[in-house]
């Protein structure tokens, strides 16, 4: 699929989101949830800050010496007997997986969730081998493979704008005859799958964190594909992120206390795995283990403004309380990575050409910052987004540019700011109503405008079309009118004490 | 096509990469070893510290029915009726069990039961069997392993993987069932990876692969409805064992 789940304009894909009443509803029920979940696991382990300030450094101090530790994992992988791939760039990452899984005459494969190895677009090029059949073996991202590939909307959740009865039609395309309840449907898939596993011939899974002092790969997952992906193929392959190494496996744990409770709200997930190849003596797990590290913009973030990106540990805790995200949910995004953290990964990865409107879904609330369990100053790099598009990409074609010349003289003379006020208040007055029993009492005292001719500017409409925006008091009622008069009766009230 | 199988492994291959990154830095490569990484504060290990066993085991059942799991305290002597107990409630007809040495099934007081198990078939997990104990542990309707630590806080049982207990005995079975002795209880995952860490790096523990599980596999993926139950076992039991 790569970065880019979308070729459409940003506003089109956003009043699709807005249409999706099931996937809204869906967004919204699982923030709510997930805050619930989440507040009470952190809260419950206590010193939450201490632990922020732990996970932080310890993902700033691999970033920082990060060619020492990959160095350190590749000389451990090779110890144990596997492999290392070093991978520049998607193209290099897929053309070495396609060539090994040539080589190895791979029939079936087996895949757990993993965001990288949709990034570099691995299905679609290990299925243009002939003969290979490949099968993602994750609930969700099943579902979406079944569903003729479609997008995923979250990065853990992938099918929350699905509702039960779309993936009862999608399993029936398969063979699935009963109802629609999630336990019925998920034990149909564990026997489907099931099968497919004890055929398996190579393995693909992804990585949460790479430990550099033993040569293994640490997985955090609850449905235990993943393991059984690490456990019957004779060949597995793990794709990860040249960021994603810690020092030991202290620091994996410490981490996958964080990451658990920030994904899910669990303390642990059914499955932490710490894995390598296969020792001799030990019946299963993989013969050949492959190890591919993907850079593909990554070294970008190095010695940059975006640096501490880096440290993201991909738990979407930033998706879940963005209220952006709530209302377009992942679709509006064009990106496989969405969100807080898609805002500021995407243009990076992808480019500001594609990714361009990102940075401006977002209404640098900060929300994403403050629960972020490794301190990345989300709201901060996303704004660091715009002074790049505008400043050194020049991106920006519109209006904005004269627009703010012309407010910036505006604002400077005196009698082209009282101008300027008073025709808007005319503006306002002439298109305002007045408000209704159903409007919340007081907030408007003077009217609303809600409505516009088509004829008015899109900068104008981008005012009123989707919130109400307030008539303003006379225009003799203004901040002097008003300053004297509370002045004189806090005067007044003086003098009574 | 380019040939990147050739180049997998090779010294320029891993070179070429890591100097062009150093390059991106601006850091000089190699300075690591002066600078290690001394943590901010010690939370994972003063975390839930100074707990007694009596207490640990009361957390420990808390936090493991939590997550599914049924959770028992027996007597070493009641073990074995215990284990009975799992087999019929779960109408178990195929057993898997690992193939531990005889030492370890008595310091259990289960060498008897092992022994004389009335199941047909009873398949152990054996190195001799190589994969064929996937297809035996597929074929099991339960597993009654030995887990090397509980975990307090979470209810996490953590398991290396031995050539007698290998990876797949943990997830293909239907049931699952795992012994520990209450003295293996620890507070956090941070104690039991103290230790791992330790066995692994003085080289006196040779494994691929380590295990922390956390109740029966689950999934919310289908309208964040909580399933219990998808690829792996769909349901636990943790048997502790308060004697030992």
């Amino acid at each position: 699929m790569g970065i880019a789940t979308s070729n459409k304009p940003f506003d089109e894909r956003v009043k699709e989101a807005e249409a999706d009443n099931f996937m809204r509803a869906s967004v919204a029920k699982s923030q709510d949830a997930q805050f619930d979940k989440r507040t009470a696991a952190r809260r419950e382990l206590g010193n939450w800050e201490g632990w922020r300030d732990l996970s932080a450094q310890i993902r700033q101090h691999t970033i920082k010496y990060l060619p020492d530790y990959l160095e350190e994992f590749s000389d451990n992988v090779k110890k144990n007997g596997g492999h290392v791939f070093f991978a520049k760039d998607d193209k290099e990452a897929s053309g070495f997986i396609k060539e090994l899984a040539i080589k190895k005459h791979a029939k079936n494969v087996v895949k757990s969730k993993s965001m990288v190895t949709t990034e570099i677009d691995l299905d679609k090029t290990l299925l243009s081998i002939p003969g290979l059949a490949l099968m993602e073996t994750d609930l969700a991202e099943f579902i979406l493979q079944e569903d003729n590939w479609d997008e995923p909307t979250h990065i853990v959740f992938p099918t929350l704008h699905k509702n039960r009865d779309q993936i009862q039609k999608v399993f029936q395309k398969i063979g699935y005859t009963g109802d629609n309840v999630p336990e019925h449907m998920a034990k149909f898939v564990r026997q489907y799958l099931r099968n497919y596993f004890m055929k398996a011939d190579f393995g693909i899974t992804g990585c949460n964190f790479a430990v550099a002092n033993n040569g293994m790969i640490n997985l955090v997952t609850n449905e235990g594909n993943a393991d059984l992906t690490m456990a019957i193929p004779k060949t597995q392959v793990v794709v990860m992120g040249m960021e994603r190494i810690v020092p030991s496996l202290k620091e994996a744990e410490t981490l996958d206390n964080i990451l658990s409770r920030s994904a899910v709200g669990q303390k642990l997930t059914s499955y932490c795995s710490f894995s390598s190849a296969k020792k001799v003596g030990e019946a299963d797990g993989p013969d050949d283990f492959y190890v591919v590290i993907v850079d593909n913009g990554r070294s970008k973030m190095l010695n940059s403004e975006f640096e501490p990106m880096l440290q993201c540990i991909r738990c979407g805790s930033c998706l879940n309380v963005c209220p952006v995200y709530r209302q377009i949910g992942g679709k509006g995004y064009g990106s496989i990575y969405p969100g807080p953290m898609g805002d500021v990964l995407s243009p990076i990865l992808g480019g500001y050409q594609q990714f361009r409107d990102l940075p401006y879904a977002c209404s640098l609330c900060a929300a994403c910052t403050e629960t972020c369990p490794v301190k990345i100053p989300l709201h901060d790099l996303i704004r660091k987004h715009r002074y790049v598009e505008m400043d050194q990409l020049h991106l920006d074609h519109s209006m904005t540019n004269a627009l703010l010349k012309t407010v910036g003289k505006g604002t400077a003379s005196p009698a082209l700011f009282a101008d300027a006020m008073r025709g808007a208040h005319i503006g306002l007055k002439t298109f305002g109503k007045k408000t209704t029993e159903k409007d919340i009492k007081n907030l408007f005292p003077e009217g609303k405008v809600n409505h516009l001719p088509a004829i008015a500017p899109k900068l104008v409409h981008g005012w009123v079309d989707v919130r109400d925006l307030a008539v303003a008091p006379k225009y003799r009622e203004n901040f002097r009118h008003w300053y004297k008069k509370n002045q004189q009766l806090t005067e007044e009230e003086q003098k009574n004490d | 096509m380019t040939d990147f199988l050739k180049e997998a492994d090779t010294a320029q291959n891993q070179e070429d990469f890591l100097n062009r990154i150093a390059k991106a830095a601006n850091r000089p490569r190699h300075a690591l070893a002066d600078n290690p990484l001394e943590p901010v504060n010690e939370l994972p290990e003063t975390t839930l510290a100074g707990k007694s066993q009596d207490e640990l085991l009361e957390i420990a059942k808390k936090n493991s029915e939590a997550v599914h799991v049924n959770f028992k305290v027996v007597k070493k002597a009641d073990l074995g009726t215990t284990l009975d107990e799992f087999i019929s409630e779960k109408d178990v007809n195929s057993l898997m069990l690992p193939s531990f040495a005889e030492e370890k099934w008595t310091d259990y007081s289960l060498n008897m039961w092992h022994q004389g198990l009335a199941i047909d078939p009873v398949y152990y997990w054996k190195p001799e069997l190589g994969r064929e104990n996937i297809t035996n542990a597929n074929k099991s309707d339960a597993a009654i392993g030995f887990a090397d630590f509980l975990l307090a806080e979470s209810g996490t049982i953590t398991i290396a993987t031995y050539p007698e207990q290998g990876r797949s005995f943990h997830f293909l079975p239907t049931h699952y069932l795992a012994i520990i002795p209450k003295s293996k209880i620890l507070p956090r995952s941070r104690q039991a990876m103290d230790y791992y860490e330790k066995e692994i790096q003085a080289g006196n523990l040779a494994t691929s692969n380590i295990n922390f599980i956390t109740g029966p596999s689950n999934s919310g993926d289908i309208e964040m409805v909580l399933i219990v139950g998808v690829h792996g076992p769909l349901d636990m039991e943790y048997v502790v064992v308060e004697d030992m």
